[in-house]
């Protein structure tokens, strides 16, 4: 440990060799920045991970299920498990996805939880990540120069080594390829994580693509080269949202998405991962309900806790928001990346009243959460001191024939200590993530 | 990786354009502050004028000061490394984290000699990655049209280049040779008319620079 904090400069030199940066628009201009990298792991011990994978693996599989069932029978909502407008007043529920199965059925092929571990050792989930969840390639190149950086701090412990995501996201792109190449569709070179679209093509050999040399024919997909010849695709890995995924089907506005690709995967002839309509499950709303789906689709207890959380759309649940309004954070079902959060605590009595009224007027927008007092990971700071800061971890779920639990994550920390926001977008920075073998 | 597809093939060209045209500018540029120090210190005109940008510099220390830094100078030698960057970015699949690391290191150099006590002797830094990056081109890419769309970039802004610069006719037609063996390899759509005429120029005697270098403009189709 001491060696990665003593070469810590070499490695974020080296980051930034490697141009590991992400994007970000301020003021209607983009800029790309280094994401700063903090050398002190996260350590997870082999038995609290199986514990942890175990969580993982259940809560991943049933969201797959939910799916199904959702665009499928829609069994839970008939059973009253769920009420139907929280599946239908979803963003992410899409219609045209209504009916029509992926490949091999698995929706969720690439999921990111994310947790934080509060003081009483406990895991809790966060929120679930089932559209385009980034952050892997981070923690795996940071592995890379780590290891070029203090190679005896690897020497010294035993180490799982992480480097083997891309050869995990190959698997599942293979697995449900319908006979053609990998492509990574990328929205381009100004999105914010477009340095990990181009790496995790590079290290698992698909193709990155924008979209402008694919076309759709016959229900099938091409990817077309210079002379014009055509190659067929099998998988296309999207990193773009579902509603630009294609203009004819989702957003007809949509410049940077492939026209017909939605009637290509209806007809089976293209795998998309993840699968459009997925938001659903992800939704902030519906996350309240995940417990209830393990215990409905499996007949188990839930594993892993999610945090305690209200939903106002209850009365019931409304009165405990009102009633302890000062001690909860509250989230806007519909925004992500650390925005639409808001501590309780932290508004001005007139603001409180007018966000009162909105969350009175628009209970389904909203959900309630306890402050969770989580475990805070030393960072070093500017002097080179090691100071506690708020940190949490996203764990990367990848589902094939099976549902595995990638070695390591992306731990995201706050830089700032008043602040529980760690998101890149709002200056937030990130660690490895250490799984020990025993 | 064996498909190349349109847009690719042109970011490719142009990372090839963009690595020379810095390369052989900021030779130039070394050269010609030389010159400046006493010989010739209104040298720079000279220089805008056979690079083919518009004189905006007003003095000796302005243009010394700022034609290799200024990001907000389309000119300058730091807006074409960054265009060579946006063309590497895109295409890390086809050229690897490695190569594409030598551009990253050439941008840190250049900002690295704005603020240096020694600027020039720094900038050769620049010009060492540059190499660098052309030797994991050689080295590191696998796939031979990919190499040789990158030469054929470089060869193309080269020759246009030299024949700015009134380069001898020796080097001229050097460079005209090395470039052509790229064409047919790099399976890149070039006009084979306009390549007749400029061989047939080049082995006249006293051929026309400005003639040669049109031609060699319009060569590729793209």
């Amino acid at each position: 440990m001491d060696g990665l904090i003593k070469h810590s400069k070499t490695i974020n030199k080296l980051l930034s060799r490697y141009g590991v940066k992400f994007g970000i628009y301020k003021n209607g201009e983009f800029k790309e920045q280094l994401f700063p990298f903090d050398p002190i792991p996260r350590i997870i011990d082999y038995n609290e991970f199986s514990n942890l994978e175990k969580g993982l693996i259940q809560r991943v599989q049933v969201l797959n299920c939910f799916l199904a069932d959702v665009y499928g029978k829609k069994q839970i909502i008939k059973d009253g498990v769920i009420p139907e407008e929280f599946i239908y007043s979803a963003k992410g529920f899409l219609p045209p996805c209504d009916g029509v199965f992926p490949q091999k059925g698995i929706y969720s092929h690439i999921s990111g939880i994310d947790l934080v571990q509060a003081k009483d050792n406990n895991w809790y989930v966060l929120e679930d990540n089932l559209r385009v969840p980034s952050g892997a390639s981070y923690p795996m190149i940071a592995r890379e120069l780590q290891r070029r950086s203090a190679p005896e701090t690897f020497m010294e412990h035993r180490i799982i080594d992480n480097r083997n995501y891309a050869d995990l996201l190959k698997e599942v792109m293979d697995y449900v390829n319908t006979g053609g190449i990998n492509v990574i569709l990328s929205p381009g070179r100004y999105n914010a994580a477009f340095f990990e679209h181009s790496y995790l093509a590079e290290k698992t050999g698909a193709v990155l693509t924008t979209g402008n040399d694919i076309v759709c024919e016959n229900d099938k997909v091409f990817y077309i080269d210079y002379d014009g010849n055509k190659q067929r695709i099998g998988a296309v890995y999207r990193r773009i949202s579902d509603e630009f995924l294609d203009p004819m089907t989702f957003n007809e506005e949509s410049l940077i998405g492939i026209p017909h690709l939605f009637e290509a995967y209806k007809k089976g002839n293209v795998a998309l991962l993840n699968a459009p309509g997925n938001g659903v499950a992800d939704d902030k709303g519906i996350y309240y309900f995940v417990p209830k789906m393990i215990r409905y689709y499996l007949g188990e207890d839930s594993i892993l806790q999610n945090a305690p959380t209200y939903l106002p759309y209850y009365k019931k649940d409304m009165k405990y928001v009102l009633d302890n309004f000062d001690n909860l954070v509250i989230k806007d079902v519909a925004e992500a990346g650390g925005y639409g959060v808001i501590f309780g605590s932290s508004l001005s009595k007139d603001k409180k009243a007018d966000f009162i009224d909105l969350l009175k007027n628009e209970p389904r927008r909203f959900i309630a959460q306890e402050v969770i007092d989580f475990y805070d990971l030393d960072i070093l700071d500017e002097k080179g001191e090691r100071v506690p800061r708020k940190a949490d971890l996203r764990a990367f779920v990848l589902t094939d024939g099976k549902t595995k639990v990638w070695p390591s994550g992306l731990t995201r920390f706050s830089r700032n200590p008043d602040s529980f926001i760690v998101n890149s977008s709002q200056g937030g920075g990130f660690k490895d993530t250490w799984v020990l073998s025993r | 990786m064996g498909i190349i597809t349109l847009e690719k093939s042109n970011n490719l060209f142009w990372l090839g354009r963009y690595t020379e045209r810095v390369h052989t500018t900021l030779k130039f540029y070394l050269k010609g502050t030389d010159k400046m120090i006493d010989s010739d210190p209104g040298y720079y005109a000279v220089y805008c004028q056979k690079v083919g940008i518009t004189n905006i510099y007003g003095s000796r220390e302005n243009f010394v000061r700022t034609y290799p830094y200024d990001e907000t100078d389309p000119n300058s030698i730091i807006s074409n490394l960054n265009r060579a960057y946006d063309n590497a970015i895109v295409m890390r699949d086809y050229i690897g984290t490695e190569t594409m690391a030598y551009i990253q290191l050439a941008i840190d150099d250049i900002k690295h000699a704005e603020k240096s006590g020694s600027p020039l002797a720094d900038l050769m830094l620049v010009i060492d990655h540059l190499l660098a990056f052309w030797g994991c081109v050689n080295d590191i890419i696998d796939d031979e049209q990919i190499r040789n769309i990158i030469k054929l970039g470089k060869g193309i802004e080269r020759l246009d280049l030299y024949l700015s610069l009134d380069k001898s006719e020796f080097e001229i037609k050097k460079e005209f040779r090395r470039m052509k063996q790229f064409l047919s390899k790099s399976h890149m759509h070039y006009d084979s008319d306009t390549l007749f005429t400029i061989e047939k120029m080049l082995n006249e005697e006293g051929f026309n620079y400005l003639n040669v270098r049109s031609l060699v403009r319009g060569l590729i189709q793209q």
